[in-house]
């Protein structure tokens, strides 16, 4: 149980892609991601491959950090290319077994829609391996706001975010200090079925809530007492500016892929 | 807490802890598959706002979280979050306890179903299935023994 828990993806970095602007570094994720969806040949998949692997350069980030990336994406890569290999049928009959046929059309399907799949994590792996999970929440809360207008609390929750990430280490701990002083009455969270260890779970997870509201309720005193008011107007001690580099980054997405558009890569 | 504002503090408060005990639940149990069928056994914290309405905000912002430290990307950070926040109001709308598992299931097999379709170009009900299957272990599993658990201890919400 003790494995090393790696906290998010963030390799910490001085590179230009690590120095951009969060909000305009998500947006020009979600651009590039649409893009991927506008996209309908290997051979435009192969450059989008390569200007990831390009970006990936540029940060610096080491080659394996690409594998470890893609690993949660394996499972729904597995479940697409069996579902495609096996039940799509049209064009030459590759093999036959028994009555289960792979044919031609399934399969180079199946590899174009995995290769997208693999395209698309490696765009929004290039967003966390760059970005502190601290800022990049900074960031999404940046968009939440307009939701304000419709009375959404996106203040607060921009707040429990941050207040989220800063106990996320200390409540770690506390879960594997009381984790241990199961194991030591005997307890077992290592073998049995799926059930059998959630079971176990459980009187762990109570007083894991116990300490947890706690704290909870000592920090929102000190938060009041130190003139945290809800519905207030907050400021931050870190600005995030958006300068010219992070809108010439920007642009050069823009340009990128109106080219590629325009051209029918 | 004495004063309002201490109260409504308190709540959000508690919302973070929440989220974060989620953040914890995903790190420690990262994927565990049932053969194909993917389980995140902190789904199970899900049937929180049977009995605290500050789990809403909290699972979402757990959830976004999560997401953005491992997992499958923007799409997931968005859509994930987002499904979470919509099943998990509609848990603290519920009054019969057996119910209580069931938006998380229904709501995250539609939406990360539908998202999972158009990325993988596949029919929305295997994907839905695909999904579905692996909450209902992780939400009726998981989720309704904790919650008849935590039903006898109400008072660590009060």
């Amino acid at each position: 149980m003790n494995r090393s828990i790696t906290m998010g993806q963030y390799i910490p970095g001085n590179s230009i892609l690590h120095r951009l602007n969060p909000r305009l570094k998500i947006i020009a994720l979600v651009l590039l991601l649409v893009f991927l969806f506008l996209l309908d040949t290997f051979s435009a998949l192969g450059a989008s491959l390569g200007l990831a692997l390009a970006l990936f350069a540029l940060a610096g980030v080491p080659f394996s950090y690409l594998l470890r990336g893609l690993r949660p994406v394996l499972y729904i890569a597995l479940f697409a290319l069996i579902i495609y290999f096996f039940f799509t049928s049209g064009g030459v009959v590759l093999f036959r077994i028994g009555f289960i046929t792979v044919e031609s059309e399934g399969v180079e399907q199946g590899l174009f829609i995995v290769a997208r799949l693999v395209v698309l994590v490696l765009f929004s792996l290039l967003l966390t391996l760059t970005t502190t999970p601290l800022s990049l929440t900074h960031g999404m809360s940046y968009f939440l706001k307009p939701l304000s207008h419709i009375g959404l609390p996106t203040e607060e929750v921009a707040m429990i975010m941050a207040v989220a990430l800063r106990f996320i280490p200390t409540i770690m701990e506390e879960s594997q200090r009381l984790m241990r002083a199961q194991l030591a009455r005997g307890a077992d969270f290592e073998t049995g079925s799926i059930f059998r260890k959630a079971g176990s779970l459980v009187p762990l997870i109570v007083p894991l809530f116990v300490s947890a509201f706690r704290r909870a309720d000592e920090l929102a005193l000190a938060m009041e007492a130190r003139g945290y008011r809800i519905g207030a107007r907050r400021t931050r001690m870190h600005e995030d500016v958006i300068m010219l580099k992070d809108w010439a980054a920007l642009a050069i997405v823009i340009i990128l892929i109106a080219l590629a558009l325009t051209f029918d890569l | 807490m004495f004063t309002a504002n201490g109260d409504r503090l308190n709540y959000w408060v508690r919302a973070a802890m929440i989220g974060a005990i989620y953040v914890v639940l995903t790190l420690i149990f990262a994927p565990i598959s049932y053969g194909m069928i993917q389980v995140r056994v902190s789904e199970m914290l899900m049937v929180l706002p049977y009995f605290t309405g500050a789990a809403v905000p909290g699972l979402f912002v757990g959830c976004m979280i999560a997401n953005i430290f491992g997992g499958h990307g923007m799409l997931d950070i968005v859509f994930g979050s987002l499904a979470t926040l919509i099943a998990a109001y509609l848990v603290t709308k519920i009054e019969h306890k057996y119910l209580v598992p069931l938006p998380p299931v229904i709501i995250n097999a539609i939406i990360v179903g539908k998202i999972l379709s158009i990325v993988l170009e596949m029919p929305f009900y295997l994907t839905a299935m695909w999904v579905g299957i692996g909450q209902v272990i992780a939400c009726y599993g998981l989720g309704l023994p904790l919650l008849l658990f935590l039903e006898k201890r109400r008072y660590i919400f009060k």
